[in-house]
């Protein structure tokens, strides 16, 4: 008793116990509509509820036997991992070559962030939309493109190709992300003090060994946050597969998060479904705690 | 005494006038309808005004939506109990709307009493029925061919093949001349049932008539040798051999009926659903034909995939189900207004009443392997929903050369044993 | 001299053809959606017809005002209760430090990197089992309860940078905890609200994944699940027109907000991101 009260005791005058009611709106919401379902999966997952009856059954490990024979954990993992890795390098790399241009004093520079800001605004609904027609085979924007500068042989489908499929689906992201992973870097340099630059130069550095040695520790910071986001949105690749692809050709750009949907309300099995959502749950909290010990490591050699 | 009459006449009068009323209240039926909208479409435009005209305090709603999208919105609708009162079922367990599902599911109305229903033979209406009611009315004789270029065919002195080997010789020498054989729609992967069931009827089944009542009971399996393997496989060296292009994934069903319908193919496996887009005009002039694919060996008889098609229901949740019966009793009686331009949209093929003599001769080949006894059903209809679609992706990827056959075939059989856990 | 103007044009060449990346095909768009329905020329060619009959069968179809209305009262009010409740409890968070509040924390934060597909099953069949009905107020509290580990998380930090003397001094003449809390805390987390009115407010508005899980009735639908019906038409050239104009009808409210505070977009996303 005594040892629970020294857990939760607030120990103030100015901050007293009383403070624990405000934490219970958000708590009881965040249980009841996050925590609790996440248990609920595990129970889900050994049933072969399909939502609509509510007689099911358990019928023990067979909804993950199914995922693994049918091959689908390794398909839409795999898909899910190339889409996070293209997003993140495709995503920061640009995202932080642009922003180191745009930090040196040049004109139209608000212009271009307003620019490049914009896809940030749309609903990933349109954004879908908008790369249909661009991705378009035979009259989208990239095949009209390609054929008035005279490649109309080319038969430019890219949503169409099994290997290429996952890969035009990242770039969409990219291209809605990557105004807002800028402006995040932009901010960040802009705290660099400027004497530290000017020092540097007159010491001999050169332009790269200004950006490897002084900007970019300095801005590690926003390195991290960045990456992180973009990892997080990886994982949770969902928007424009369900516009664009449905998953497809065949089980091509079948990611995590779009199967799991596909699974529960197309297939009609939540059980499945949940079982495929524990799955994913390890996937994410692997690859999470791979990335924070890495960013650790990183932040304290930069 | 006196009282007792005066009572009841006005008992009479209040009701009638009840009835009266309730006749007289303005109507909204709404119905859900899947397929394209055509100009003049039958379901959207002229169906609702041949309501209103014959029922002018019933205004009927309809909506037509492509395949997938139909599947969607039926399901969350029914799931939420506010789907339209009339909507499109098939027979068996055909897809996501097939009827033994909804039925089990309590989600459709009995209408075992429809005196329209009497036009039917006993094979219509059984597989409508669930545990002795009737759910749906069939939508007819629904038809799997293969749709071809007569001029085509004349200007290469090819004839109607009739076996498997003819079959393949004649694409060849359609490819030879510069020709596409065959145009598939294949983005819309479900027109890939249109040739395999065409295989599928000349296949295995003749032996084993009752193979997917078997599969379902667990005696025999999607991959024991000689059954789909070999129709797989079939349909399989149509794409190895390029009568049906790659590119073929490149293209919606729709575009591939257009490709046809402008003389740029020679043939077309499709429906008899699909008969008035075959029949539209295209930038070139040339009369169709239509052909069940012969895909039996020399010597032995083609069968045709013939089946009951899909047709109208009463969802269980309607708010007007005297009405919603009525408008079925007039578009099925046989000679209504309803009925007659039902039938002269030449998509359904019905033999009694207005439609006995105007039987299409497209597909009389058709109607008379099915009389004979020499056609199958749609497979998709006895096997539970999700397996057709199983076959269409990792056939998909059997042609891609990324699965083999077999692969192909225990996918199929993995599906299955699924479902029937979730049932 | 001549170095540096070379690469004064090298810089603005590589800006200019990310410009035209990201901006190419908006102005197709916009250029295409003032085109009649059968307007199929080229998309190329831009802006050759002005008309405004794809913006009239858009706005028809998908019954523009009527989810309008829904964007607006499903964001606002989602909004508002996140910034309510994301407060108090990073208030005391930040302010108790005992083991307990670190968990609390943790356990908030990392729902971050939990996507809402993942119990999107569960949740479901948790609305049955509370009997909750569907309203167009439904979405609204999978909405909050999904950013409650960024505000969590947003709020925290900021409020361990406010000094405790203000709230201290407060204390001191009298003032209730509930008091200090609303009229002293609050008003100095401006910079922490504006942060997740931007960045929740933008997702909530764009989200279609949680009406289209939760709403049935089309008269609850918000802007983006309208634009489901249009599913269809993405593969048909011949209804690109109208698919446009929808596209743009949805994306104007919110380029009308960004134009009118561009200023409070940028600052509320660096904020959400460096801090904390």
């Amino acid at each position: 008793m005594k040892k629970i009260k020294k857990w939760f005791d607030s120990k103030s005058l100015i901050f007293p116990n009383k403070m624990y009611w405000f934490i219970i709106p958000a708590l009881l919401m965040f249980t009841v509509f996050w925590i609790l379902p996440i248990f609920q999966l595990f129970r889900y997952s050994l049933t072969n509820y399909n939502g609509i009856t509510n007689n099911f059954r358990f019928v023990g490990l067979s909804n993950y036997k199914f995922l693994l024979r049918q091959g689908t954990i390794l398909n839409s993992s795999k898909n899910t991992l190339i889409y996070t890795i293209v997003l993140v390098l495709g995503n920061n790399i640009l995202a932080l070559g642009l922003a180191i241009l745009l930090n040196i004093k040049i004109k139209a520079k608000g212009l271009f962030r307003t620019i490049a800001y914009l896809p940030a605004l749309f609903s990933p609904i349109v954004v879908g939309f908008i790369w249909s027609y661009v991705y378009m085979p035979d009259s989208g924007l990239i095949a009209s493109l390609l054929n008035a500068f005279g490649f109309g042989a080319i038969n430019f489908n890219i949503l169409g190709n099994y290997d290429w499929a996952i890969y035009g689906v990242a770039i969409v992201e990219i291209w809605k992300r990557f105004g807002t992973t800028m402006i995040i870097y932009l901010a960040g340099l802009q705290t660099i003090d400027t004497s530290l630059i000017e020092a540097s130069r007159i010491d001999g550095c050169n332009e790269w060994q200004i950006v490897r040695f002084i900007k970019l520790p300095l801005i590690s910071a926003s390195i991290t946050i960045n990456i992180v986001l973009s990892v997080i949105y990886g994982l949770k690749a969902f928007h424009y597969i369900f516009v664009m692809t449905n998953g497809g050709p065949g089980t091509a750009t079948n990611t995590l998060m779009y199967q799991i949907y596909n699974i529960a309300f197309s297939e009609q099995m939540m059980g499945k479904a949940s079982a495929l959502a524990v799955v994913a749950f390890l996937v994410i909290i692997t690859i999470t705690i791979i990335m924070l010990i890495f960013m650790n490591k990183r932040e304290v050699e930069l | 005494m006196k009282k007792i009459v005066a009572l009841s006449l006005l008992m009479m009068l209040i009701f009638s006038a009840v009835v009266l009323a309730q006749d007289s209240e303005e109507i909204t039926l709404t119905m859900l309808w899947s397929g394209t909208a055509y100009e003049n479409d039958f379901e959207t435009e002229i169906l609702p005004r041949l309501v209103k005209e014959k029922f002018p305090n019933i205004t009927l709603e309809s909506t037509k939506l492509p395949d997938d999208q139909y599947y969607t919105v039926l399901k969350t609708k029914l799931a939420s109990g506010e789907a339209a009162d009339i909507i499109l079922v098939q027979p068996g367990m055909a897809g996501a709307n097939g009827v033994l599902t909804l039925a089990e599911s309590g989600l459709l109305e009995p209408i075992t009493n429809l005196k329209a229903l009497d036009n039917f033979g006993p094979q219509a209406r059984d597989v409508y029925t669930y545990e002795g009611e009737v759910y749906g009315i069939s939508g007819g004789l629904g038809i799997l061919g293969t749709y071809y270029n007569k001029d085509m065919f004349a200007k290469y002195d090819l004839k109607v093949p009739s076996n498997w080997q003819e079959f393949l010789n004649a694409c060849k020498v359609l490819q030879d001349n510069g020709e596409i054989p065959i145009v598939m729609g294949d983005k819309d992967n479900y027109v890939m049932q249109f040739g395999l069931y065409q295989i599928g009827a000349n296949g295995h089944y003749k032996d084993n008539p009752d193979y997917d009542q078997e599969l379902v009971n667990g005696e025999s399996k999607f991959t024991d040798d000689g059954t789909w393997d070999d129709i797989l496989a079939k349909y399989k060296t149509l794409y190895d051999n390029n009568y049906i292009t790659e590119s073929s994934f490149g293209l919606s069903a729709q575009q591939a009926i257009q490709l046809f319908v402008d003389g740029n193919a020679a043939m077309i496996f499709d429906g008899s659903f699909n008969a008035s887009a075959i029949r539209a005009e295209g930038s070139a002039n040339f009369e169709r034909g239509y052909f069940p694919l012969p895909a039996n060996p020399e010597g032995e008889d083609t069968y045709a995939s013939v089946s009951i098609s899909g047709g109208p229901a009463i969802t269980a949740s309607s708010e007007h189900k005297e009405a919603a019966k009525k408008v079925l009793e007039l578009w099925f009686d046989g000679q209504s207004e309803i009925f007659k331009e039902y039938i002269d949209t030449g998509r359904f093929i019905y033999s009694y009443g207005y439609a006995a003599d105007k039987s299409d001769p497209l597909f009389k080949p058709f109607i008379d392997l099915y009389q004979e006894g020499k056609s199958f059903y749609w497979f998709n209809q006895q096997w539970p929903s999700g397996v057709n679609d199983q076959m269409q992706e990792s056939f998909t990827e059997a042609v891609y050369g990324r699965k083999t056959i077999d692969e192909v075939t225990e996918d199929m059989q993995l599906k299955l044993e699924e479902l029937l856990m979730y049932q | 001299m001549n170095k540096s103007f070379g690469r004064k044009i090298a810089i603005y060449a590589v800006l200019t053809f990310f410009t035209a990346v990201i901006a190419l095909p908006l102005i197709i768009v916009l250029s295409s959606s003032f085109r009649t329905p059968s307007n199929m020329q080229s998309h190329l060619k831009l802006f050759t017809e002005i008309d405004l009959q794809s913006y009239r069968i858009a706005f028809n179809t998908m019954n523009f005002p009527m989810k309008f209305i829904n964007s607006i009262i499903t964001t606002g009010g989602s909004v508002f209760v996140i910034v309510v409740i994301g407060t108090m409890v990073a208030y005391p968070i930040s302010r108790i430090k005992n083991k307990f509040m670190r968990w609390l924390y943790y356990f908030f934060v990392a729902g971050l990197v939990i996507p809402a597909q993942m119990v999107i099953v569960p949740v479901t069949q948790m609305f049955n089992t509370l009997n909750i009905p569907e309203t167009r107020f439904t979405p609204m509290i999978m909405f909050i309860t999904c950013s409650l580990p960024f505000s969590t998380f947003l709020y925290t930090g900021f409020l361990k940078k406010i000094p405790v003397e203000l709230e201290e001094s407060a204390y001191i003449d009298g003032a209730s905890l509930w008091v200090r809390l609303k009229d002293v805390v609050f008003p100095l987390l401006k910079p922490a609200h504006v942060a997740v009115i931007i960045t929740q407010g933008l997702w909530i508005w764009n989200d279609y994944f949680f009406p289209m899980v939760f709403l049935t009735k089309s008269k609850f639908y918000t802007l983006p699940l309208g634009m489901i019906q249009f599913l269809g038409s993405k593969d048909n050239p011949a209804q690109w027109n109208i698919l446009f104009a929808a596209c743009i009808l949805v994306v104007l409210p919110l380029i009308v907000a960004f134009s009118l505070m561009q200023k409070k977009f940028i600052s509320g996303i660096t904020a959400g991101s460096v801090k904390g």
